[in-house]
């Protein structure tokens, strides 16, 4: 019964949102480059380095057209590999002069002590390291040698700061499933506070690689995880936002699935294009700010994402899951959009059934 | 502000965590928890009036430092309760003169706080 009413004001609540589009989240893809070469990596987006990283000014003057409001904003610097700015504290203390918050995800390779304490100065309020298995899987999933002790050099720095909200994400695959309830005993012995665990998305080079996607059983494997472990309350574990889990609603991730892409998330891009998610499709990009004045785009347009009717094609059609789900992640809609890429209820179901 | 008032409502009804916590797969979480304050300042010599290049600025419990420019100053963002503590020491050695280590605790900061430190020399 508490569910019940649970999921109907959080039905009401995302109606809500929709019509409001609040801004609290945006991506600034600052730079293209990255020092590592990770086997899922364009698996989501465009990783062409090809483009020079966005100059601050540039990204600045966009920001600059956002009204002083009651709302708070987090700024997400990501990338390519944020790190390998020169300015990238320069960058933080701009966003957070001006109000704002402003965090990083990294692969932490470079986050030595010095540049902890630099990022601490420059006001950096939260920050997400991506940690992939423990020793080998990481390795392999990150095609370095010698990512793992950098990976965990970094988590020791960021957990010691009270200033820092502070997670660890891990991409499950074949290789590193049967080795979540190890790699949650390392997190929580590091004193880690929040885990999230992510799938990843069957486009790009990741395509290719059938060790890096998960089968239906297996997928269902991870909710269970997730369940179980959530409930001993020893790390904030949850599922990310990608997709609607059916039965798992609620279970796997504090509240009900709501794509907030275009909502509540926005981004500007290494082109200067504006959208949302960094991960979704780039033809969804709705102006730039080079021709565009940002906050005006986003107050105005953002059509396909606040009304996501256009999703009711394909399996998602006769969908009696429909009105909760929506079509999925909206990172799930890639080339001519007539079928999502992948239904996560579906897999349950599934694997459920047999 | 009506929608303030409804998630003031939905926040009271203890869904504050479910609705408004939230994180994009490749983002981070958002900084909803910090109070931070920007400590902006300049370090002199107390004799001279000068400024000091080279000073040490830490945040007491804290691993944050930074050291002042060739105009003495520093500016940077502390994590606080309120209440917080810089600490100012001359570290390196006799480059710049001389002077001697001073504490300063800063009370209800809020947003941004400018600071002037005087140092006696040794
Ligand atoms: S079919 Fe579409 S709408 Fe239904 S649960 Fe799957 S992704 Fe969601
Ligand atoms: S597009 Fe994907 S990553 Fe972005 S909010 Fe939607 S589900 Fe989450």
């Amino acid at each position: 019964m508490i569910r019940y009413i649970k999921r109907e004001i959080f039905r009401g609540f995302k109606k809500h949102e929709t019509r409001v589009h609040p801004l609290n989240y945006l991506f600034w893809e600052c730079t293209s480059r990255c020092n590592l070469n990770c086997l899922h990596c364009g698996s989501d987006c465009t990783k062409d380095s090809s483009y020079d990283d966005m100059p601050l000014a540039d990204f600045l003057s966009a920001l600059d057209t956002i009204p002083h409001t009651s709302e708070r904003i987090t700024v997400v610097l990501t990338g390519g590999e944020p790190l390998l700015r020169s300015d990238i504290e320069q960058c933080g203390m701009e966003i957070r002069k001006r109000g704002m918050h402003w965090s990083m995800v990294s692969n932490g390779y470079l986050y030595d002590e010095q540049k902890h304490i630099a990022l601490l100065n420059a006001g950096m309020g939260a920050l997400t390291f991506s940690l992939d298995g423990l020793e080998e899987n990481h390795n392999w999933l990150r095609n370095a040698k010698n990512s793992f002790s950098k990976a965990d050099r970094a988590i020791d720095l960021a957990v010691k700061s009270p200033r820092l909200n502070f997670d660890v994400v891990t991409c499950v695959n074949q290789r590193n499933l049967t080795e979540l309830p190890a790699i949650y005993d390392y997190l929580i012995q590091k004193g880690v506070k929040a885990w999230r665990l992510f799938t990843i998305v069957p486009i790009g080079r990741a395509r290719h690689n059938p060790d890096l996607f998960l089968a239906d059983q297996q997928l269902k494997e991870v909710m269970d995880f997730i369940k179980t472990r959530r409930k001993l309350s020893l790390i904030d574990v949850k599922f990310s936002c990608e997709g609607f889990v059916g039965t798992y609603e609620n279970q796997v991730r504090n509240g009900f699935f709501f794509c907030r892409a275009g909502i509540n998330i926005g981004s500007i891009l290494i082109d200067g294009s504006i959208s949302a998610c960094p991960n979704i499709d780039r033809s969804f990009a709705q102006g730039d700010i080079y021709h565009d004045n940002f906050f005006d785009t986003w107050q105005s347009k953002f059509k396909p994402f606040r009304d996501r009717g256009w999703t009711k094609t394909g399996q998602c059609k006769k969908c009696s899951d429909y009105n909760d789900c929506l079509g999925n992640g909206m990172h799930y809609w890639h080339g001519e959009k007539e079928n999502v890429l992948v239904c996560h209820n579906e897999k349950i179901k599934c694997a459920s059934k047999n | 502000m009506k929608r303030n008032w409804l998630r003031a409502i939905l926040g009271g009804l203890s869904f504050g965590t479910m609705l408004f916590v939230f994180e994009a797969c490749y983002g981070t979480p958002q900084d909803n928890a910090g109070f931070d304050v920007l400590v902006q300042g300049k370090v002199k010599s107390k004799a001279t009036g000068q400024a000091i290049k080279g000073i040490k600025v830490s945040a007491v419990y804290s691993p944050q430092f930074q050291y002042t420019d060739d105009q003495g100053k520093f500016s940077f963002y502390v994590y606080t309760g309120g209440t917080f503590a810089l600490k100012f020491q001359d570290t390196d050695s006799i480059q710049n003169g001389t002077y001697q280590s001073k504490d300063t605790t800063l009370y209800n900061a809020r947003d941004t706080v400018f600071v002037d430190v005087a140092l006696e020399n040794n």
